[in-house]
């Protein structure tokens, strides 16, 4: 029993924070150069095994990789992409699962918004879409995919609606227990990227609660700051360890994998929502400007949270299950 | 990273199943006074002659020299047998996890020799005296005072909040020896047998409706200058060490028992009447709500429990998760019990015991207590603030 990464996720951690602080800036779009240094990592096959074509590491991995993409509060497709290489994987298309690691295809994320339309995020620029609905997961040609842009709540994560359903011969899907194991996979990871967004943001406050001086002291010396600050801190710490819990059943392919995927999902989503507007908060007047990057981790926390269901969503789903081991 | 239990620990998890199932006594605990004592001090001894008391203690001082995963383990089984009292309510809880833990790391071997099997065997019933009228969050500013005279302690002052005082044997006790020194130089860690001549007990009764909450007034008690542990004037950090106890281990059991309840009140709740006064309790959105955050929180403090400990076992320093697990705790307990209460319905009006299976509103009163005992909230925020996060101090 160790929940704490071994040295050689520690290794990766290292490595994906030091491409991520080279070629990222928050509150920038997405660079080509950051997309082809994560394909040249490996950042999108990490999870897969080598006999599909993968760099043959896991899930914890996988949700280390997305973890970090949190933290840095990095825009860009990397979940519906990471995930279209599972989709490509599991239904044996290795020229696709090949293409979508080399960087070839940038993948959108396509839900349902109600009974009729899908809202897509990251479209423009995209190739493939990956859509998520009651039939499963598949991969789709963008080509196929008509949506109309409407403004986003995260001016970094572009949104799109369409019109009625999406059609076309997908290029490769999954549906019953492979969709659900895709899905509870990601769900896995949005979690990750969430418990990142929530760590990004205590840092945050802790700087400025350190920096900022009111009445002739550092505002973090003052409990109403400091405890807040110390809420955030707990929120995310909890997130992270169910996280971590979570991707270990995974991995392993436990039987009560679903219900701490569903458990990570909920800490998660709280600590990333409370924890990015609390931020706001803790810098007063800077932190309600479209300058300061605050509002950043605010809308992409609400944009991650809605990432393949909802904590709502897995509310319900956990309270259906079993107990846990 | 490994959820992995080694052949070892399955094969103490077998065998805690086991024993469990034949030992554990019978309900209900006694709720107050010398039978309550009885009671706790009974199953201490229990504990003992079957090999599982001080299961993380050292082997030289009679434990079992175990890790906190088994430590962690045995609760779970502990939790799972559905015992008819809460390990946290025991009146051997400040032995096993305070007194006796502090004699390990700073006793002398004569004290160490002198008490620690005491605590293991059961024989005897330890009690704090940290906290006074007007040394509560500012534990430091204390002033029950003590004099040196010859090779003795004279000690005059009050103490306060002492749970089980008044059927304790002896008292770890925070004095000030040094009036003159900065207010965290000037204190001792003493043992006090409160069965000297000159204390008085008093008993207050709290909103839980126990009366085990004392209040104890000194009035020249002699103290010999061997039972102070530690050096004089030097019981802040004595008294440091025992309070890291109550971050790391100590609430274990707790926690692990509070994922019971969870499971046991989803149970209630598929079974009781909800408020629509038709369909099951579950079937309320709020409620179905409520639940499914209070099971995710009790299984993700889990988790930061065993991450917690994974850092002890790999470094040897507890991690920031310690003083989190605090917090966290504290306030989720408060959750569940408050969550407990909407569930029951009109049964929320019948007031049951403080512990025991498938009580609610006693456990419910005696919830308040989580965030006030051991350092408040408020000063479990100030530790993550200023000693994890490290921001500055007013």
């Amino acid at each position: 029993m160790d929940l704490l990464p071994t040295s050689e996720q520690d290794e990766i951690v290292s490595t994906v924070r030091a491409v991520l602080a080279d070629r990222h800036q928050l509150g920038e779009p997405l660079g080509d150069e950051l997309w082809s240094a994560a394909a040249e990592q490996g950042w999108f096959l990490i999870g897969l095994p080598e006999s599909a074509g993968g760099v043959g590491y896991s899930i914890i991995e996988e949700s280390l990789v997305m973890r970090e993409l949190g933290t840095a509060c990095a825009p860009g497709p990397f979940l519906a992409t990471v995930l279209a290489a599972h989709v490509a994987a599991l239904a044996g298309n290795a020229e696709l699962t090949a293409a979508i690691g080399a960087g070839s295809h940038r993948v959108a994320l396509a839900e349902r918004l109600d009974p009729e339309r899908f809202a897509v995020q990251d479209l423009p620029g995209a190739s493939l879409v990956l859509v998520v609905d009651e039939a499963g997961i598949r991969v789709v040609d963008a080509a196929h995919v008509s949506a109309s842009a409407v403004d986003s709540i995260d001016e970094l994560v572009p949104v799109a609606y369409t019109d009625g359903a999406i059609t076309g011969e997908p290029l490769a899907a999954l549906s019953g227990d492979d969709a659900i194991d895709v899905l509870l996979d990601g769900a896995l990871l949005v979690a990750a990227g969430l418990a990142g967004l929530a760590e990004a943001t205590v840092t945050q406050s802790v700087a400025y609660g350190k920096d900022r001086e009111q009445f002739g002291q550092p505002i973090g010396a003052f409990q109403a700051v400091k405890h807040r600050c110390a809420d955030m801190a707990t929120r995310a710490e909890i997130a992270s360890c169910q996280v971590a819990y979570a991707a270990i059943t995974r991995r392993d392919r436990r039987d009560d994998a679903a219900f701490h995927v569903d458990a990570a999902r909920i800490v998660a989503t709280r600590a990333a929502i409370d924890n990015s507007q609390i931020n706001v908060q803790n810098h007063g007047g800077i932190g309600f400007t479209w300058e300061h990057t605050a509002h950043r981790f605010v809308t992409r926390a609400r944009v991650w949270s809605l990432r393949l269901g909802s904590s709502a969503s897995h509310q319900s789903s956990l309270l259906a299950r079993s107990a846990a081991d | 990273m490994n959820l992995d239990f080694t052949p070892d620990e399955d094969a103490f998890r077998e065998e805690a199943r086991t024993w469990l199932a034949e030992h554990l006594p019978a309900g209900p605990r006694p709720p107050e006074g010398d039978e309550m004592r009885a009671f706790d001090l009974a199953w201490q001894r229990t504990l003992y002659d079957g090999g599982w008391a001080g299961i993380n203690w050292p082997v030289e001082f009679g434990g079992r020299g175990l890790t906190d995963i088994q430590q962690m383990i045995w609760y779970e089984e502990f939790a799972r047998a559905e015992p008819p009292f809460t390990l946290n309510n025991s009146c051997t809880f400040v032995g096993n996890n305070h007194g006796g833990p502090t004699l390990i790391v700073s006793g002398s071997d004569e004290q160490k020799a002198f008490h620690l099997p005491k605590i293991l065997r059961g024989d005897v019933v330890w009690c704090q005296g940290f906290s006074e009228p007007g040394a509560g969050s500012d534990l430091a500013s204390l002033s029950c005072r003590a004099e040196i005279d010859g090779d003795e302690l004279v000690v005059n002052g009050q103490k306060i909040w002492t749970s089980y005082a008044h059927v304790a044997d002896f008292q770890e006790l925070l004095v000030r020896t040094d009036p003159s020194a900065p207010k965290h130089k000037g204190i001792s860690w003493v043992i006090c047998d409160m069965r000297t001549p000159g204390i008085e007990i008093r008993e207050i009764t709290t909103m839980s409706h126990v009366n085990d909450f004392c209040e104890v007034f000194y009035d020249d008690v002699r103290i010999p200058l061997t039972n102070v542990v530690g050096q004089i004037n030097d019981g802040w950090r004595t008294a440091m060490s025992t309070l890291s106890f109550e971050r790391g281990t100590a609430f274990m059991a707790d926690q692990v028992e509070l994922a019971a309840v969870v499971e046991r009140l989803i149970d209630e709740a598929r079974t009781r009447t909800g408020p629509d006064g038709r369909r099951a309790a579950i079937a309320d959105d709020e409620i179905a709500r409520r639940l499914a955050t209070a099971r995710a929180e009790v299984t993700a403090l889990r988790a930061m429990t065993i991450a917690g400990i994974s850092r002890v076992l790999r470094t040897g320093v507890p991690g920031p998760e310690g003083s989190m697990v605090r917090l966290f705790h504290g306030e989720l307990h408060q959750r569940v019990y408050q969550l407990a209460l909407d569930i029951i319905g009109a049964d929320a009006l019948r007031l049951t015991s403080i512990d025991g299976h498938g009580n609610w509103t006693g456990p419910y009163l005696q919830s308040f207590a989580y965030t006030i005992g051991g350092g408040t909230t408020d000063i479990q925020r100030n530790i993550v603030g200023e000693r994890v996060l490290g921001l500055p101090r007013v």
